[in-house]
C-alpha cells in the first residue's frame, strides 16, 4: 500500500518498526503536494525545513533515541497558526511577509511530538468565511470536485486531508471553520470543547469562539493528535485545567445504551434531501451499534446564526485592530497616521474581513452595545442552557454538519447571508464552548461527500471519538477517496 | 468650540455676569490618577517594567500585541491594587473582570488597551487630606473607584518638523496602572495638590509605587468647572479635563490658572454645562495655560467589552484579609501617634511623617532610646533632615544608626555635651562614620573640673572688666561676650556652667 | 451608554475602524451591512427571563493568574523584524498631523 493511503497511526507504526524512514515519508508527500498543489491550492507555503527534520529525526532514531509520539508522521497546519520562523499569513494580504518569532502551543507540542511540519494550509482571511474564497492567495479547490468549494474557513487543511497531500492537518473552528470542511471534503474534524486546546499562537479571529482542532481521514487520527495538543497552558488564560486523558484509550468500549439525541427541528427546514436520507441511514447505524436514539429540542439554537454574527464580528474587530500598519509587515502609501491607517486598511484587508470588522464596529459603538453584544451574549447563555438542558437526557446530540454538501466556487460570494447558513448547525457549539466532530456518512448521488455531526458534554470528546470511531469501523464512508485526477461535477 | 457666542455680550444676562465677583464662584475638582505599580513584570507579560532601558529592549510578543499572543495578568499587580484599594477605605470587587477600550494609537499595540470598565476592582472609598484652612479640619474626598490597566508605549514626536515620522518606543506598554478616580469632593488647586501629596505619599509607605513623576509613575488629569451663584440661581460652566499634569506644582498652578479661565469665559459667554460638552485641555508648561486639545469626533467611542482573552478575577475574604493583615501604618495614623504619643506638635509630626516610612522609624527608634520626643524630634527634624538633604541620600544610607544617634543624645541630655559641641560631634560622626564617643575622643571633649572653671571664669573677669561694668549697670545680655572668650580659650567649658558661674561671682 | 442614538452612516463607522473605502465600496458595504442587521434583528424577538446573565466566554472558571516573575525579552531586532518601516531601534510611523502649514 502506499503511504498516502495508510491512516496516521499505521505510519506512525511503521515509522517506528523502520518500515519506512520519515525522509521517505515527508518526500512522499512533499512529491503529492508538487503534482496536486497547483490544482487545489490547498497548501499556502510548503515548509523549506520538512526534509531536513524528517533527516534529523532518522538519525536519532538510529542512534537509539527515544522519540515523540508522532516522530516522523508529517502534518499540514492551518496558516493562523504560527510557525516560528515561518510566514503566517492567516490568508491575508496584511500578513503576507509576516513570520512569528515564536511558536503556537500547539506547534511547540507537535514538535516536541516529533511530528514533522510539511507546509501551511489556506484558508479564508483571518477564518473568515466558509468557502476558503476569502484567502488572499487564491480559493482551493475541493478534490471531489475542483469546481466546488472545500468549505472553510479551514479548507486548505480539509482539502490536503480529502487529496492525501498530508496524512492529518490542523485546523481551527470559531462558527464552524474545522466541521465544514471536513462535511465538504469527507473528511473527519474535531472541534474541541473551548480551552481544552491553548489558542497561544493561534491568530485570533473571535476569541471567545476560536478552538484548535485536529482535521484527519479518521476519528481514531484526530484522538491520537488530540493527546498531542490537549491540555491546560499557562499562557492561554482561557485554557482549562481539566484533566486531560488518553484520547485513544476507550474506542473500542461499545455503545451499547449509549444515549443520542437528535434534534428534529434540525432535520427539516431548509436540509438538503439527500442529507436528511443520509443522516437518517446514520441513525440506523447507531441504533444497530447499541445506542438510544431520544429526542431532544434545543429551541434557541434557531438564533444561533444571529447571535453569532453579532459577537463574532464585535470581537474580530476589536481583535484586528492591531493590524494598524505600524507593526506587521504590510503599509499602505500615507502623508499622515490617519491616512496611514485607513489605506493600510482598507487595501491590507479583503472585503469580507472589512465587511466584519465593520459589523462589529457598528455593533460596538456608543449606544448599541446592549442592544447587540449583550443582547447576543444573553441569548449564548440561553443556547448553553438548552444543551445543559439536553445533555441531562443524552450523551450525544446528531446532526448534520451542513444543510448540503459543497457549493460550487462563487456561488454564495455575492450573498453573505446564504454563506452564513451554512454554518446553522456548527455555529453553537462554539458559542456553547462544547466540542463537535464531523464525520463522512454516504456520499451524495452525485458523489459529493456528506457530513454527521456529533455534539458532546464539554470535555467529553472521548465519548465523541469513541462513538465516531466505532460508526466509522461500521461503516468505511470515510475510506473514500476522491479519484485522481480530481474531477468537476455539476 | 470657544467661540460659540449663545448669548451677545451686551444682553442683561452678561451685564448680571459681569457683576459676580471671581471670589464667589465655588471651584469643583475631581481628580483620576495613573500610577504605576511596582511590579518586577509587566501586567500581562514578563517584560521587565523597569525605566530608562533602550528602546524597544523590553518587549515580547505579548505586549507588542503580535498575532496570536495572549495575556495573563500578575499576581503582584492584584495584590498592590488591593493593598492600595485597602488604604483608601476603598470596597474591594470580589469579582472583577477586564474589558478592551478600543482605540488607534501607534504606541497601542494591540488598538485596544486592556482596562476595566464595569468591574473595577476598588469600589468606593475615601482619603481624609489635611487642610491648612482656618477650621484646621481634615478634609474628605471620596474615592470613586480604581481600577487596573495596562499602559501604553512612547511616541516620540519631532519637534522640529512635522513631517518627520515619530518614533514609537513599546518597553512601557503593559507596565500595570492604577487609575484612581477621585468623586468632585475637591474645592481649591490647595486641596487637589494636598490629595496627591498625600496619595503619593500612603502609596509610598505601602510599597505599591514610588509615585516618581519625573519618571511619569504618578500622572494626574483633572477635572475642573465652577458653580457661581447668579441671583437665586446656581450656575455650572462646561466641565474641562486638564491633562498632562506631571508635576504637583503643574496641578495646582493649572487648576487656578483654568478656573480664572472659565471664569473670565462664563462672563464673556454665559455657557455653561448645559451648552458645551466636556473638552479636554492641554497644560503647557512654558506658557502657563491650558490650551484645547484638537480631538477626533469618534475619540469617545471606545467600544468596550469584555476582552474574551481573559477570564474573571474572583477575590475572596480570605485572600483580602491577609492583604490587610500585612498592611503597617498608615501616615495619618503615624501622625496621630507622634502627635499623641510622643506630644510632637502636629507640624512637627507631619515634617517627620511626610520624610517616609524610615524616617519615621529611625525617629521611633531614637525617641524611645533616648525618652526624650522633643530632642529627638529637635534632632532629626532638622539636623538630619538637613544632611539628608545636602548629601542626597535617603535615611537608610545615613551613616548614623538610630543607636548611636541615641546615645548622642544622651550625652546631650545629660548636659555631658551641649548643642553646639553636639552638633559637632554629629558632623564627625557622619563625615567618619564613627560612633558618639570615638567622634567626643577625636575632638578631644572632655569634661571640665570645677577649679578649672573657676580659673578661667576668674581669668575672664579680671581682663575684661569693662564688659563686667556693662553687666554690673543692668546689660545682662553683656555676658554672652564673655562665654564666647570662655569658649575660645576652652572649647569643652559648657556654656550654661560659665554663665552660672560669671553671674555669681559677678553679682558677689 | 446612551437610550436613543442616531443612526451612524457607513461613513461614520469606516472611519472609526479606520477602513478607507471609496464610494462604491461605501455603498455596497452599507447594503450589506443593512442586510446583516436586519437579519439579526431577530433577535430582539427572543425573549429573555429576566435575570439571565450574559454568557460572554466559552469558559466560566476563573483566576488564570501568574506569578511577577521576569522572563527574557524577545530580542530588539526579532520584535522589528516584521514592522514596516524601523531604524533599528524604533518603530517609525507617520506624523499623526497632516502637515498643513506649508
Amino acid at each position: 500500500m502506499t503511504l498516502s493511503a495508510l491512516n496516521a497511526d499505521v505510519i506512525v507504526d511503521q515509522l517506528n518498526a523502520g518500515e519506512v524512514t520519515a525522509t521517505d515519508c515527508v518526500q512522499h508527500f512533499l512529491d503529492r503536494i508538487q503534482i496536486h498543489n497547483a490544482e487545489l491550492n490547498a497548501f499556502i507555503r510548503v515548509s523549506e525545513s520538512a526534509l531536513e527534520q524528517a533527516e534529523a529525526i532518522d538519525q536519532r532514531r538510529k542512534s537509539g533515541e527515544s522519540l515523540g509520539s508522532l516522530a516522523g508522521l508529517p502534518i499540514a497546519i492551518k496558516d493562523g497558526i504560527c510557525v516560528s520562523g515561518q510566514p503566517t499569513t492567516a490568508g491575508s494580504k496584511m500578513l503576507e511577509n509576516f513570520s512569528p518569532p515564536y511558536d503556537a502551543t500547539i506547534v511547540e507540542r507537535l514538535k516536541s511530538a516529533d511530528a514533522i511540519i510539511i507546509g501551511k494550509t489556506n484558508m479564508d482571511e483571518f477564518a473568515m468565511g466558509s468557502s476558503t474564497e476569502n484567502s488572499f492567495f487564491g480559493p482551493t479547490n475541493n478534490p471531489w470536485a475542483t469546481n466546488r468549494v472545500p468549505g472553510g474557513s479551514s479548507g486548505g487543511s480539509a482539502a490536503c486531508v480529502a487529496a492525501r497531500l498530508a496524512p492529518v492537518a490542523i485546523g481551527s473552528d470559531t462558527g464552524g471553520s474545522i466541521r465544514q470542511p471536513a462535511s465538504f471534503c469527507g473528511i473527519t474534524g474535531l472541534k474541541p470543547t473551548y480551552g481544552r486546546v491553548s489558542r497561544y499562537g493561534l491568530i485570533a479571529f473571535a476569541s471567545s469562539l476560536d478552538q484548535i482542532g485536529p482535521m484527519t481521514r479518521t476519528a481514531k487520527e484526530s484522538a491520537l493528535l488530540m493527546s498531542v495538543i490537549a491540555g491546560f497552558d499557562p499562557r492561554d488564560s482561557t485554557s482549562s485545567k481539566e484533566q486531560v486523558s488518553d484520547f485513544l484509550t476507550g474506542l473500542e468500549t461499545p455503545l451499547a445504551g449509549l444515549r443520542i439525541g437528535v434534534c428534529r427541528d434540525h432535520l427539516n427546514e431548509g436540509l438538503d434531501v439527500e442529507v436528511k436520507t443520509k443522516i437518517n441511514d446514520a441513525i440506523s447505524v447507531f441504533k444497530q451499534l447499541g445506542a438510544n436514539i431520544e429526542e431532544i429540542e434545543l429551541p434557541q439554537t434557531k438564533s444561533a446564526i444571529a447571535a453569532y454574527y453579532i459577537i463574532a464580528p464585535c470581537e474580530a474587530s476589536s481583535n484586528l485592530a492591531r493590524y494598524d500598519g505600524v507593526r506587521y509587515t504590510f503599509r499602505a502609501q500615507a502623508n499622515d497616521l490617519e491616512e496611514m491607517y485607513r489605506n493600510t486598511r482598507g487595501q491590507g484587508f479583503g472585503d469580507e474581513v472589512k465587511q466584519r470588522i465593520m459589523l462589529g464596529t457598528y455593533a460596538l459603538s456608543s449606544g448599541y452595545y446592549e442592544a447587540y453584544y449583550l443582547k447576543a451574549s444573553k441569548v449564548r447563555r440561553m443556547i448553553k442552557q438548552d444543551y445543559d438542558e439536553a445533555f441531562k437526557k443524552v450523551d450525544l446530540i446528531l446532526g448534520p454538519t451542513t444543510p448540503t454538501p459543497a457549493f460550487k466556487l462563487g456561488q454564495h460570494t455575492q450573498d453573505p447571508l446564504a454563506m452564513y447558513l451554512a454554518d446553522i448547525y456548527t455555529v453553537s457549539a462554539n458559542l456553547a464552548g462544547i466540542p463537535a466532530i464531523s464525520v463522512p456518512v454516504e456520499p451524495s448521488s452525485t458523489g459529493l461527500p456528506i457530513g454527521l455531526q456529533l455534539q458532546g458534554r464539554a470535555f467529553e470528546e472521548n465519548t465523541l471519538l469513541r462513538a465516531a470511531h466505532q460508526f466509522q469501523n461500521e461503516t468505511l464512508w470515510h475510506t473514500a477517496s476522491p479519484s485522481e485526477p480530481w474531477r468537476t461535477q455539476s | 468650540m470657544e467661540d460659540t457666542v449663545l448669548n451677545p455680550t451686551s444682553s442683561p444676562q452678561s451685564s448680571n455676569r459681569r457683576a459676580v465677583r471671581f471670589d464667589d464662584a465655588q471651584i469643583i475638582i475631581g481628580l483620576e490618577v495613573h500610577v504605576q505599580l511596582d511590579t518586577d513584570s509587566k501586567l500581562f507579560c514578563g517584560c521587565s517594567t523597569r525605566f530608562g532601558e533602550a528602546a524597544n529592549s523590553q518587549t515580547c510578543v505579548v505586549c507588542t500585541g503580535m498575532p496570536g499572543a495572549l495575556p495573563v495578568i500578575n499576581q503582584r499587580a492584584l495584590e498592590l491594587s488591593i493593598r492600595a484599594g485597602l488604604s483608601l477605605n476603598c470596597q474591594i470587587a470580589r469579582s472583577t473582570k477586564w474589558d478592551r477600550k478600543n482605540y488607534f494609537y501607534p504606541d497601542l499595540p494591540k488598538g485596544y488597551q486592556i482596562s476595566q470598565f464595569d468591574q473595577p476592582i476598588c469600589g468606593p472609598g475615601h482619603l481624609d487630606i489635611e487642610t491648612s484652612d482656618a477650621t484646621g479640619q481634615a478634609r474628605r474626598i471620596r474615592i470613586e473607584r480604581a481600577h487596573l490597566e495596562e499602559d501604553a508605549g512612547k511616541s516620540i514626536h519631532d519637534e522640529s518638523s512635522r513631517r518627520q515620522d515619530s518614533k514609537i518606543d513599546l518597553n512601557r506598554t503593559g507596565t500595570p496602572l492604577l487609575e484612581i478616580v477621585t468623586q468632585p469632593d475637591i474645592r481649591t488647586a490647595a486641596e487637589a495638590k494636598a490629595f496627591l501629596s498625600e496619595l503619593k505619599l500612603i502609596l509610598n509607605y505601602i510599597d505599591v509605587s514610588d509615585c516618581n513623576m519625573q519618571q511619569g509613575n504618578l500622572r494626574c488629569d483633572a477635572n475642573v468647572n465652577l458653580h457661581i451663584p447668579l441671583g437665586d440661581e446656581q450656575i455650572a460652566t462646561p466641565i474641562v479635563e486638564i491633562k498632562n499634569l506631571n508635576s504637583f506644582r503643574a496641578v495646582e498652578r493649572s487648576i487656578t490658572h483654568e478656573a480664572q479661565r472659565q471664569f473670565e469665559a462664563w462672563q464673556e459667554h454665559g455657557l455653561t454645562i448645559a451648552d458645551a460638552p466636556k473638552q479636554t485641555r492641554g497644560w503647557n508648561d512654558h506658557t502657563q495655560t491650558t490650551t484645547l486639545q484638537r480631538e477626533k469626533e469618534d475619540s469617545a467611542d471606545y467600544r468596550y467589552f469584555p476582552d474574551p482573552d481573559l477570564i474573571a478575577v474572583k477575590i475572596e475574604e480570605s485572600q483580602i484579609q491577609e492583604i490587610e493583615s500585612q498592611l503597617e501604618q498608615l501616615p495619618a495614623d503615624l501622625r496621630k501617634l507622634l502627635a499623641e504619643q510622643y506630644n510632637l506638635k502636629s507640624a512637627d509630626a507631619s515634617v517627620i511623617v511626610s520624610q517616609g516610612r524610615g524616617v519615621v522609624d529611625y525617629f521611633l527608634k531614637v525617641a524611645d532610646g533616648c525618652e526624650d520626643s522633643k530632642i529627638a524630634n529637635n534632632w532629626i527634624g532638622q539636623e538630619v533632615l538637613r544632611q539628608l538633604n545636602e548629601s542626597n541620600q535617603t535615611i537608610e544610607q545615613y551613616p548614623v544608626s538610630p543607636q548611636q544617634f541615641t546615645d548622642l543624645l544622651k550625652l546631650v541630655i545629660a548636659g555631658t555635651l551641649d548643642q553646639t559641641r553636639g552638633k559637632e560631634v554629629l558632623n564627625a560622626m557622619v563625615a567618619d562614620c564613627i560612633s558618639p564617643e570615638e567622634a567626643v575622643q577625636q575632638l578631644g571633649i572632655k569634661p571640665v573640673d570645677n577649679n578649672e572653671l573657676v580659673s578661667l571664669c576668674e581669668k575672664l573677669i579680671d581682663e575684661n572688666q569693662d564688659v563686667v561694668e556693662q553687666i554690673q549697670s543692668g546689660n545682662g545680655k553683656a555676658i554672652g561676650m564673655l562665654i564666647g572668650k570662655a569658649r575660645k580659650i576652652n572649647p569643652n567649658a559648657n556654656p550654661g556652667l560659665v554663665k552660672a558661674m560669671l553671674s555669681k561671682m559677678i553679682s558677689a | 451608554m446612551s437610550e436613543t442614538p442616531e443612526q451612524p452612516t457607513v461613513n461614520q463607522v469606516a472611519r472609526l475602524a479606520r477602513i478607507h473605502l471609496d464610494d462604491q465600496q461605501l455603498t455596497s458595504s452599507g447594503e450589506k451591512l443593512e442586510q446583516i442587521l436586519e437579519f439579526v434583528s431577530q433577535l430582539e424577538q427572543v425573549e429573555l427571563p429576566k435575570d439571565v446573565e450574559p454568557f460572554f466566554g466559552a469558559i466560566e472558571s476563573v483566576n488564570a493568574i501568574r506569578e511577577d516573575n521576569l522572563q527574557t525579552s524577545v530580542p530588539r531586532e526579532k520584535i522589528l523584524d516584521n514592522a514596516p518601516e524601523s531604524d533599528g531601534e524604533f518603530y517609525l510611523v507617520p506624523p499623526v498631523f497632516r502637515n498643513t502649514d506649508s
